[in-house]
């Protein structure tokens, strides 16, 4: 019978029920919407994305209150890449590319939401799938900011994928 | 002598809509009060040009005094998602006032992450009142 003083769980364990919920949040909507209706989950996947952006609207606020306030654009997406993504994925982005001219790609190359999924082709179609909740976030978070965008995502290998973020110049 | 320690706070929203308000004088003062709370109101929504001017020029969330009127000084405080809280004061108190702004900054976050609360509207809640009425006295007129 070994003495264990206070539960300590591995790291990894901390993300799991965020990673479970939000699994079984896109699986059971993709069933029901194969039972209900012709398989077409877009109506899941705009809710999914409000839902996203609820939560990273309100969780921008709670995460900015310790650091100053931003001078740019890009530093507003370098925190987003690092402390924010950090704060819910307990990682950092891996690849920032930016044209300077509003459009931003972010390059997660072990996303944690598909990481339990594949690493191969065999899941790539409902890939996307998972990535709309953090398109929601990121699209929140930035609004908050006062920054309206577009956020779409891309996969090209599971489990890496690719957010486009375009912010609209003004004139 | 002036009148020391009177003081109007109010959250500003991004339309410049008042989220809440709450004014503190100290014990004594009763009736003598002929309700100037327009003419808070009136100061308070005038400096938000200059606000606006400031956070340009700063880094920081506190932004000291930035505006004069009369016998009013107008404080503010503003958070990074462009919430504005504004402090008419008549004394200096700058730290007392700097407390102020990061106590009510911090409940201010606590209630926004209620998702019933919707973004810019009025902050309606007893319990936010009575916080505030505490920090009030414990960091302005206390």
């Amino acid at each position: 019978m070994s003495s264990s003083g206070s539960l300590a769980l591995p790291p990894s364990i901390e993300e799991l029920p965020l990673e479970l919920l939000h699994g079984e949040l896109v699986c059971s909507g993709i069933l029901l919407s194969y039972e209900e209706g012709d398989g077409d989950s877009s109506e899941l996947l705009s809710k999914l994305e409000f839902i996203g952006f609820s939560t990273g609207y309100r969780l921008i606020e709670r995460l900015l209150r310790d650091s100053p306030r931003f001078k740019d654009e890009l530093d507003t997406i370098k925190f987003i890449c690092k402390d924010f993504w950090v704060a819910v994925y307990k990682k950092q982005i891996d690849n920032l590319r930016t044209n300077h001219q509003g459009t931003y790609v972010l390059q997660d190359n072990s996303f944690k939401f598909l990481s339990k999924l594949s690493a191969t082709k065999q899941y790539l179609e409902h890939g996307p799938k998972f990535l709309s909740y953090t398109c929601g976030i990121i699209r929140g978070a930035l609004a908050n900011l006062g920054i309206a965008s577009v956020v779409i995502a891309e996969i090209s290998t599971m489990p890496s994928c690719r957010f486009h973020i375009t912010i609209p110049r003004a004139g | 002598m002036s009148t020391g320690g009177n003081y109007y706070f109010v959250i500003v929203g991004h339309h410049d809509n008042p989220l809440f308000e709450m004014d503190f004088s100290p014990t004594t003062k009763e009736v003598k009060k002929e309700d100037h709370s327009y003419l808070n109101q009136f100061i308070a929504h005038a400096a938000l040009d200059l606000i606006d001017e400031h956070v340009w020029k700063t880094n920081n969330m506190y932004l000291k005094i930035v505006d004069k009127f009369n016998d009013w000084f107008v404080s503010a405080f503003i958070t990074g998602s462009q919430i504005r809280f504004i402090m008419l004061h008549d004394c200096k108190n700058d730290d007392g006032i700097k407390s102020f702004f990061w106590e009510m900054f911090e409940m201010y976050i606590k209630y926004s992450m209620n998702p019933f609360y919707v973004q810019n509207t009025k902050i309606i809640s007893p319990t936010f009142e009575k916080k505030s009425s505490l920090y009030g006295r414990k960091y302005l007129v206390g």
